[in-house]
Formats: C-alpha cells, sequence, structure tokens
C-alpha cells in the first residue's frame, strides 16, 4: 500500500528514527516512574518504615521491662512457672514487630496504586501505551514487590539495630547469628511482598480506591478476628483460619519452634504465595477481557 | 489509515455501535461527525483497543493496534482529557508515557513546547484548566511523533486561539501526510478543519463523503425572491430541478436555480424583482438534514449547542 508507506516516513518525523519499541524493561521503567512521582506514594512508604521500626522499639522496651521486672530468662525457675511463652523467647521476632501495621500500610498502598489509575482516568493512558495490558499489570506487581520486599526488610532491620541497645538495658541480646533472626527479618519484606500483590489484584478486580482498600484490610485484618471469635463453633473453623492470608504471613517471619499443629515458615510462606498468585492471575484474566 | 469492519459495540441491550465499516486516508483530515451519543468516542476506544468491539473488527496501518510493536508510534490518540493522574505533574506523565517506547526526554520536552503547556508542565495535572488538560492530552497523542492521530473533541474547553491551534495542527499533521481522525459535534469547526466527513447517528454510518460532496448533495442552491408577480416568475422558473414556494405573499423561495437565471428570467419576462437572496448552505443544514433522525437525545426542540451554531452561521450570512 503506497499510502500507507508514505505516512510511515512523514519528513518532519523527529523521534520516529531510533528503534523505539515496547518491552518489558521499558514498561518498568515507566512504572517506576509512576510510582515515584506521585508523592503520596513515598510518604506512605516512609510512615511504613517509621511505624514499623517505632512499634519493633516499643515491643523491645516493653520485653526488657518485663524482664528487668519479674525476670524472664527461659532457664530461670520464674519464667519456668510462669508458663509459656517466656519474654525472652519472643526477642528473636522482635525486628518484625510491625509486621501488621506493615500489612496494613503497604496494602492500603497497593491497592491505591493500582485503583487510582482506575479513579483518575489514567488506565486509559497506561492501557494505550501498552495494549496488551498484562506487561503493564505485571511490571506494577513486580515494582510493589520489590519496593514492599525492601521496606519490610529493610525497618525490621532497621527494628533489629533499635532493639539492640534497648534490650541490653534488660542484659537480653538479639543477634543475627540466633537462630531464626535473620530469616525473620528477610521474610518481614516476603510477608508485605507478597501482601502487596495480594492487595494489589484485590484493587485491579475492583477498581476503586475506597472498596479495594476496605476489602484487602477486610480480609487482612477483620476476618481473622471474626474467625478468632467464632473458631469455638466448629472443628473444621480454627484448621481453616490457618489459611488466611494474614495468618499464614505471620508464620513466615516465627523465629521460635512451631506451635503445634501451626503452619511452618516456609509453609506459611507457600499460602500467602498461593493467595497472591491465584488472585494475581484472577485480576490479568479480568483486566485483559474488560474495557477501560 | 484507520480501516473499520463490520465493527459493533453492544452494553447490555444497548447498541452504541452497530455495524460499521469505514476507512480514514492519510494525508487528510477526516471529521467523525454526530451528536452526543452517537458513538464516536466508542468507535474512536475500539481503534485504540480500550473497548473490545463485540464484533467485527478495526485495523490501524493493517493491524490491530495491540499487535504493533510500538503502538505509540502508531497512533496517537486524545480520547478523554482525563487520562491522567491528578497528582502526578504533566512532565511526569508524559515522562511515564515516554519511557514505555524508550522516546527520548527531548521529544518530551518538544511536545511540552509544541503545545504550550511550558509554564505549567511541572505542576499537578489535578489543577489544570479544561484548555490545558485538552493540550496535555494532545501533547500525549503526540509524544510517539505517531502516523495516525486521533483527536476526541479536541476543541473542548479550548480559547478562541487554541481552537485555531488544534485546526492548524490537524491540517499540519495531515499535509505531512498522516492520517487524522477528529471528532466534534460541532458542524462549524469541521467545516474549517476536514477534508472529508463521516457523519454517525445512533451507532450508523449516514454519510462518508468528501465534505464539499456533503454539502452539495444534500442542499441546491436556494434562493429567496421578493417580487410583485409571483406566481408569474414561478411559471417561467419551474423546470427540472427547479421549484418554489410562496412564503408569504410576495416572497418566493426558489430551490435549484441560481440567483442569476433567476432574475435572466424575470427580465425576459419584464417582472419586477426587488429582491434576491443566495441563502448559503452551511454544513449544519446538511448535517442537521443528515442526522434529522438520528439524535439520540433529543431536547425539546433542537440541542442548544446545533440550534446556536446553526444561527450563528446559517442565518448570520
Amino acid at each position: 500500500m503506497s499510502t500507507a508507506t508514505t505516512s510511515k516516513n512523514p519528513a518532519s518525523s523527529p523521534a520516529s528514527s531510533s528503534g523505539s519499541g515496547l518491552s518489558f524493561l521499558r514498561v518498568l521503567k515507566s512504572e517506576w516512574i509512576k510510582i515515584t512521582t506521585v508523592p503520596s506514594t513515598v510518604i506512605l512508604l516512609a510512615i511504613t518504615v517509621v511505624v514499623m521500626v517505632g512499634l519493633a522499639a516499643l515491643a523491645a522496651w516493653g520485653t526488657a521491662q518485663i524482664v528487668t521486672e519479674f525476670g524472664g530468662g527461659a532457664g530461670s525457675p520464674e519464667a519456668a512457672q510462669a508458663g509459656p511463652p517466656a519474654a525472652d523467647s519472643l526477642v528473636p521476632e522482635i525486628p518484625a514487630s510491625g509486621l501488621f501495621f506493615g500489612q496494613l500500610l503497604i496494602a492500603s498502598l497497593a491497592v491505591v496504586l493500582i485503583a487510582s489509575e482506575w479513579g483518575t482516568g489514567m488506565i486509559r493512558s497506561t492501557f494505550s501505551a501498552v495494549p496488551k495490558r498484562i506487561p503493564a499489570l505485571l511490571a506494577k506487581n513486580l515494582l510493589i514487590a520489590l519496593i514492599s520486599f525492601v521496606v519490610g526488610a529493610g525497618a525490621a532491620f532497621i527494628s533489629f539495630l533499635v532493639a539492640q541497645p534497648i534490650l541490653g538495658s534488660a542484659d537480653l541480646t538479639l543477634s543475627l547469628d540466633d537462630d531464626g533472626v535473620l530469616a525473620s527479618i528477610l521474610n518481614t519484606g516476603t510477608c508485605l511482598a507478597l501482601i502487596a500483590v495480594f492487595a494489589m489484584a484485590i484493587g485491579t478486580l475492583l477498581r476503586n480506591t475506597a472498596g479495594g482498600v476496605v476489602t484487602a484490610i477486610g480480609i487482612i485484618f477483620v476476618l481473622p478476628l471474626v474467625v478468632a471469635i467464632v473458631e469455638n463453633l466448629a472443628d473444621w473453623i480454627p484448621d481453616a483460619a490457618r489459611f488466611l492470608p494474614s495468618n499464614a504471613g505471620t508464620q513466615l517471619v516465627t523465629a521460635g519452634p512451631i506451635a503445634d499443629g501451626a503452619l511452618t515458615q516456609l509453609q506459611g510462606g507457600l499460602v500467602l504465595a498461593a493467595w497472591a498468585a491465584v488472585l494475581l492471575i484472577a485480576s490479568l484474566i479480568v483486566t485483559k477481557k474488560r474495557d477501560v | 489509515m484507520i480501516e473499520a469492519s463490520g465493527l459493533s459495540k453492544r452494553y447490555g441491550d444497548k447498541t452504541a455501535v452497530n455495524n460499521i465499516s469505514f476507512t480514514v486516508q492519510p494525508g487528510k483530515v477526516t471529521g467523525f461527525l454526530g451528536p452526543n451519543g452517537a458513538g464516536k468516542s466508542t468507535t474512536m476506544r475500539m481503534i485504540v483497543g480500550l473497548d473490545r468491539p463485540t464484533s467485527g473488527r478495526v485495523l490501524v496501518n493493517g493491524k490491530p493496534y495491540a499487535r504493533h510493536k510500538a503502538p505509540l508510534r502508531e497512533v496517537g490518540a486524545l480520547l478523554d482529557a482525563k487520562a491522567v493522574h491528578t497528582k502526578r505533574s504533566a512532565y511526569n506523565h508524559l515522562r511515564a508515557m515516554a519511557a514505555t517506547h524508550g522516546i527520548s526526554a527531548k521529544r518530551v520536552n518538544e511536545v511540552i513546547e509544541l503545545t504550550g503547556l511550558g509554564p505549567v508542565a511541572k505542576k499537578r495535572v489535578g489543577g489544570f484548566s479544561l484548555g490545558m488538560g485538552q493540550r496535555l492530552g494532545i501533547a500525549s497523542a503526540l509524544l510517539g511523533d505517531p502516523h495516525t492521530v486521533i483527536l476526541d473533541e479536541p476543541v473542548n474547553g479550548l480559547d478562541p486561539e487554541g481552537v485555531l491551534w488544534v485546526r492548524h495542527l490537524a491540517r499540519g499533521l495531515a499535509a505531512e501526510g498522516r492520517t487524522v481522525f477528529l471528532s466534534s459535534h460541532l458542524m462549524s469547526e469541521m467545516a474549517q478543519t476536514a477534508d472529508h466527513l463521516i457523519v454517525i447517528g445512533r451507532g450508523q454510518i449516514i454519510a462518508d463523503a468528501p465534505i464539499a460532496e456533503i454539502i452539495a448533495g444534500q442542499n441546491k442552491v436556494r434562493v429567496l425572491v421578493r417580487t410583485d408577480s409571483p406566481r408569474e416568475l414561478l411559471e417561467a422558473l419551474t423546470g427540472p430541478g427547479v421549484s418554489g414556494v410562496e412564503k408569504e405573499s410576495g416572497l418566493l423561495e426558489v430551490t435549484g436555480a441560481e440567483p442569476r437565471t433567476i432574475a435572466e428570467a424575470a427580465l425576459d419576462r419584464r417582472i419586477l424583482v426587488y429582491e434576491l437572496t443566495p441563502l448559503q448552505v452551511s454544513l449544519e443544514d446538511a448535517y442537521m438534514e443528515l442526522t434529522r433522525d438520528d439524535v439520540e437525545y433529543r431536547s425539546q426542540d433542537l440541542p442548544p449547542e446545533l440550534t446556536a451554531a446553526g444561527t450563528a452561521s446559517g442565518k448570520g450570512k
């Protein structure tokens, strides 16, 4: 078609020379620009770190207080009498103390990042530039997962550094060499990364910021509470409750021995990953078909 | 080049676009004209794959939009002024769009200059006026220096200077050999910008022809004649293709004869004529005639913007 050919190379096309086209790396870069150029995102991430570290410091201080007042060494006879858990058995998990709040903030952020694109109409620009859609969603999910991991593990590591001197005042020690401490710090990041993907999928499916945040937080926080209230009604309820996303995620950061019937770190991680994966796939399929 | 064939879109029971086929050629400005709700925006969204056709298909430069390796280089579209995150600056929005295709920062600055966004480029889009939002949308559309440019109601919210600018821009892009597809519900705008018109009403194509042909084809010359002997004059004039009615005593409206022909006929018969007014056929008139039965949201009388436009240029002359 000669007409089409002429239109391909208009005489004055300043930018059409370079071999530029879509690639996943470029879509990643675009999504990175989008995430970092909305001020509220950066602010929310900073708040997440501060809150998580603050909660860990509080937990460390509380533990130190208890041990100073009542003693709490696992070997001490008082502790044995007080029954489990001894205060100092919680020490290895102190860096992960902010996990619950971290989940709350990261889940909200993940929902906002995607649902606001629908809210503002930005999604039409996004899908015009990336009409296959899935690469854009995958890039966004990948970035929010990476950011959440870094924020989660970073906050847990800062918490570790902050907690050390506080615990030291009660002669408690916390070291990266202790059993499970390093894993717990890293898995704080893993848990937040999986929660982020889980929440972003909910935001993608619902396309609505308020609805998405309420739903994600409902599933992560309210559902376990409701289940805890009704768990005596039937035998299967506590069994099933272990598989709720937040309960499974919490198992990821355990550093001590696993309680009877509870999921191990790996099992907890896999369960949460399964939640995230199923919702992510559902959100990709639905978005691919949907009009925007 | 845009080629739609058998394109339909239904939302539930409602048919927005009903089995339409058309081609938009490169090198000229094609106007997409229709009343509100006629299916213009839906059609444009289907072209860039935002809406999935219920049936039929539409190709851009020979392929479905999503199949292109560099979609933004094929088609630049202004579909909706509100397709931007309100908390992001115009500059960062364009940078994010550009990044998907590896388009340089230089080009981002170029389109900012081209669209006159310079002074507000670093401000949040949320605070933009309708006109500025429109300019940002046009900047996004031009970012990839695309072969095909689609602009949905581009002059909405623009000041007169902006309207003129869009008109020149569209003509300039077409002159460079690009395909330019422009929607509007304003006839007067189309009359000055488009070479070719596709008129749509209630999801169906009513006309698809060069603009001159639409004006000529729909309406013949009409002349108002004031004379003391209307009947005599009518007899003298009436022939193939010429007709006339006496609108009031001594006032004829003659259709199909040029003023000079009428004057000559009157002179031959020694009939006194003291007014000969050619009635300008505007695109509005042609359009109103075309879409008379296809206005989706008919107000009591006529949609206000149509009445206003009709008064301005239809009766003004």
